[in-house]
């Protein structure tokens, strides 16, 4: 736990009230209230979807709120864009950052700082300069920021808020992009800038980091506040009760039990991407049935092309990949699946459903040919409408028909729909990737013990995740991918966040590591 | 990295908590606002409002051309009227618009087939050319078979010939990636200079100095409906193929997996779709469907092909009737229809009230745009005040 710092009571300085933001078919913000300190760090804290990214981008501008008001030192603030919101200090660093890749690191700085004749780079070099030795951080003021690692990147976005000389520094979700080294970085550094006077206001979905960086914590449910607290007064079980608004359960209930037979085996693996980024470099694992392999790592690591050489899309220019007896290293997907290999893959829009189709067709989506489905090339009808109810019962889809469009459907739900078909073909390999992402606390349960039932039943399950909690809970044992390989594998029980956090990070080689 | 931007995060918020009733704060905010208009998107577009934004462009589409209309010193009324009598007028009438509608119904569904698949065909007028050179193909190469046979040998020519000159741009698709829309238009060219050397050479009749073929014998004529009309078989065949076409689509596999492809190609290919050979095959039903149109032309109306055979540019007019059927078989019936009665009743128009008969080409044009428009705008709504939590939130969890 932190030092709580001495804040003058009423010193407020960023107040909303009574905020209320609409959007179609939903309440985003109803009647919030937020009352921020000068130099405090508050975090909103809440699921995907509570209204705290909602009410941020009001804070800065983004919208106008459609009811209530802002006040800032006192004074009500009328925002029509973050140029005003910059204006009066307030500074946001969105999730996904807004640079511009070919240019350099002051280059970014100065972008938007005004219209002046000439551009004067030597004054932002110095502050830059400065800024960066204040905090300890070491970048190269003329590096190409396209070449910059993730976490260097959200540092030359954080001072290019800064440079524009804000009071008040928002950060959406920042830590996602980070390793746990990375965001102890970033929270000695914010624990520092706080104490120079700045005010930050931090949103997060994770608990840990509420109680570790958080002076005061507001939380949000279905878009009102549930309240507000300070941290030092309450604990992670606490705060998860007011976030989801019941008890949570903090740990998946996982039986031990014994592994069988090698289903995936990848044998040194190299595929190259078009970019450079995500390259596999000799990748070498394998999973046994009734285990999960949980695979951690910084994302740009090799995931999406370890996931798409596993089922298929793309095929290794080196190595092989075998799954059960069959060397599967050049089977196109609709073979590779014939093998027993279901695929719930990292951006489920895009890559797993039919947004224009209805839920009974993607239900279906992959086994449209399939004996059960198909007759001579005509899709049977009546069987399909039959599967349909049957997986929308059995798997809780929350849809009002089976004829329902599927874009219409909320994010757990669409998961579901890729579940439901995944699993229904009895499969010996799952390989999910990012199963979780962006999913509410309940859907995100549900997707952990389907997944771990899989398990038990002697499925062998591949888990891509970025979110580090997520490995441990679920993994019998855990992979580290960095730079397209794996050169650490160990079981939860023999390692520690902090050791994994060292090779994500691509810190500590591959010496002697278990294989 | 968990996905919420800013715009994403809206879009989950209506995802998840669909289910809070409005409050009065909503009330008070409507108060507010007693006259503020919004435009927001829905969450779900159901068919009827397609339906219903397509009929009020059309009507729109009226309004619009009878101003044009108007401004040439014409009443729009007896525009319209000495249009529509001629196109549907009698019966006489009403059956040439019919054979009129005949060509359009198989390019437009030749185009609606290859758009609903992502793949843009817009050589229909080349792939009705080599529908009817595979037609003529079949007639030199077998003088000897009896007339039913010879037909049906004819009409399976027509539709592949039709599909082998859509494949050429199909298989350059997927082999090098090269643009469709491209190649299909270039193709037309291609096609149109082969058949003037085909009909300036070896298909030329002899004892002539046009540039056409000897006109086929009478027992491969298509058969006609009534003794007074020129319709033909081909309509019936038009109408099979709209029956074919609306079935593979909804009703089998290979459909399914050319809407998929039209949808979401990238996740078609993660579900094991081979997305090369769905494009191969769609491309192929496509100029199969517009090489047919060109079949029935020639043994239903023409029977010889001359120079002016493609004059009328039925491959490019089924495009727009794709696009303003909204890729529906039925639609495109409906519509080739409605385009045939322009051009049949145009002449009649321009008789009787001396407003050319290019107008027609620009009814085409304005209903296209506009049908487009409000393709687009019926996807959102326009509400007055507040807005509510509300019923299109069904769906949600």
């Amino acid at each position: 736990m932190d030092t709580t710092p001495v804040t003058a009571p009423g010193n407020d300085i960023l107040v909303a009230e009574e905020v209320t933001k609409v959007f179609p078919g939903v309440i985003a913000n109803d009647a919030v209230n937020l009352n921020v300190r000068r130099g405090e760090i508050h975090c909103l804290l809440g699921e995907n979807g509570a209204g705290k990214t909602t009410l941020a981008d009001i804070l800065y501008g983004v919208y106008r709120p459609d009811d209530g008001r802002v006040l800032l030192n006192g004074e009500p603030l009328d925002l029509h864009s973050p140029r005003d919101a910059i204006e009066a200090g307030i500074g946001m660093v969105h999730q996904h950052f807004e640079l511009v890749p070919p240019m350099s690191v002051i280059e970014n700085v100065v972008i938007g700082t005004g219209a002046k004749q000439w551009l004067d780079l030597s004054e932002a070099r110095r502050r830059l300069e400065e800024f960066f030795a204040d905090y300890d951080v070491e970048i190269d003021p003329d590096a190409e920021v396209g070449r910059l690692s993730v976490g260097e990147q959200q540092w030359v976005e954080i001072f290019k808020t800064l440079y524009f000389g804000v009071e008040i520094l928002i950060l959406d979700e920042p830590t996602a992009v980070l390793t746990p080294q990375g965001v102890d970085e970033l929270f000695r550094i914010l624990r520092q800038m706080r104490d120079e006077g700045l005010t930050i206001i931090l949103i997060t979905h994770k608990l840990r980091e509420v109680i570790a960086l958080s002076d005061r914590v507001t939380v949000l449910r279905r878009g009102e506040v549930v309240g507000t607290v300070n941290t030092a007064d309450v604990e992670q079980r606490d705060l998860a009760r007011m976030m989801v608004g019941r008890d949570v359960l903090m740990q998946a209930d996982k039986a031990q039990h014994d592994t069988g037979e090698v289903v995936l085996k990848i044998d040194d693996i190299h595929l190259a991407s078009d970019t450079g980024r995500g390259s596999l470099k000799g990748l070498s694992l394998d999973v046994r049935g009734g285990e999960i392999l949980g695979i951690a790592g910084v994302s740009g690591n090799g995931q999406n092309a370890l996931f798409d050489a596993v089922v298929g899309v793309r095929h290794p220019e080196q190595g092989t990949i075998r799954i059960a007896d069959a060397d599967t290293t050049h089977a196109p997907p609709h073979k590779v699946a014939l093998q027993g290999v279901a695929s719930v893959p990292g951006d489920r829009i895009a890559q797993g459903l039919m947004m224009d189709f209805s839920v009974k067709e993607n239900l279906i989506l992959g086994n449209q040919r399939a004996r059960r489905f198909a007759r001579a090339g005509v899709l049977n009808r009546a069987e399909i409408d039959r599967f349909a109810d049957e997986s929308i019962e059995h798997f809780e889809i929350k849809t009002p028909s089976a004829s329902q469009t599927t874009s219409t459907l909320s994010g757990g739900n669409l998961q579901k729909i890729i579940m439901a078909r995944e699993l229904s073909g009895e499969p010996r390999l799952i390989i999910v990737h990012q199963p979780t992402r962006g999913l509410d606390i309940a859907a995100s349960e549900y997707v952990r013990r389907r997944l771990i039932e899989e398990r038990d039943r002697g499925v062998a399950v591949l888990l891509m995740s970025e979110d580090l909690d997520e490995i441990f809970q679920l993994s019998d044992r855990i992979a580290v991918i960095y730079d397209g390989r794996i050169d650490y594998v160990a079981e939860p029980e023999a390692t520690s966040l902090e050791e994994i956090g060292l090779y994500m990070a691509g810190v500590v080689e591959a010496a002697g590591a278990a294989p | 990295m968990s996905d919420s931007g800013t715009s994403q995060q809206a879009d989950e918020a209506a995802g998840s908590a669909g289910g809070s009733p409005p409050r009065g704060r909503d009330l008070r905010t409507a108060l507010m606002q007693p006259d503020g208009w919004r435009l927001e998107r829905r969450l779900e577009v159901r068919p009827t409002y397609e339906l219903y934004a397509t009929v009020i462009a059309l009507a729109i589409t009226a309004v619009l051309i009878g101003l044009l209309v108007l401004l040439v010193g014409v009443s729009p009324f007896d525009a319209f009227s000495s249009l529509y009598e001629g196109a549907f007028g009698d019966r006489e009438s009403a059956l040439e618009t019919l054979v009129q509608s005949t060509p359009l119904i198989l390019t437009g569904l030749a185009a609606a087939v290859a758009f609903r698949a992502g793949v843009w065909n817009i050589g229909g007028q080349g792939q009705f050319i080599a529908g009817a050179i595979g037609t003529f193909f079949v007639y030199d190469m077998f003088p000897g078979l009896p007339a039913p046979l010879l037909i049906v040998a004819m009409l399976v020519g027509a539709a592949v010939f039709g599909a082998i000159w859509a494949t050429v741009a199909s298989v350059l698709l997927v082999r090098y990636n090269t643009n469709e829309i491209l190649t299909t238009v270039m193709l037309n060219f291609v096609i149109d200079y082969f058949l003037s050397w085909l009909l300036s050479g070896v298909w030329q009749a002899s004892n002539t100095p046009y540039s056409q073929t000897e006109r086929m014998a009478e027992n491969t004529y298509l058969p006609r409906f009534f003794d007074d009309s020129r319709l033909h078989w081909g309509f019936a065949i038009a109408l099979i193929a709209a029956a074919f076409v609306h079935f593979m689509m909804r009703r089998t596999s290979m459909g399914f997996e050319f809407r998929a492809i039209g949808v979401n190609k990238r996740a078609a290919s993660y579900k094991g779709i081979n997305t090369a050979v769905s494009i191969v095959a769609v491309m192929a039903v496509s100029g199969a469907l517009a090489g047919l149109a060109g079949a029935g032309e020639l043994l239903g109306l023409h029977h010889r092909i001359n120079f002016e055979f493609g004059e009328q540019q039925i491959g490019f007019t089924g495009i727009i009737i794709a696009l303003v059927a909204r890729l529906h078989p039925v639609g495109v019936i409906a519509v080739a229809i409605a385009f045939a009665g322009l051009v049949n009743g145009a002449t009649q128009m321009q008789i009787s009230t001396g407003i050319p008969a290019a107008l027609v080409t620009v009814i085409e044009g304005v209903a296209l745009v506009l049908v487009l428009v409000a393709a687009v705008a019926c996807r959102y709504r326009l509400r007055r005040g507040a807005v509510h939590a509300d019923e299109s939130a069904e769906g949600s969890e």
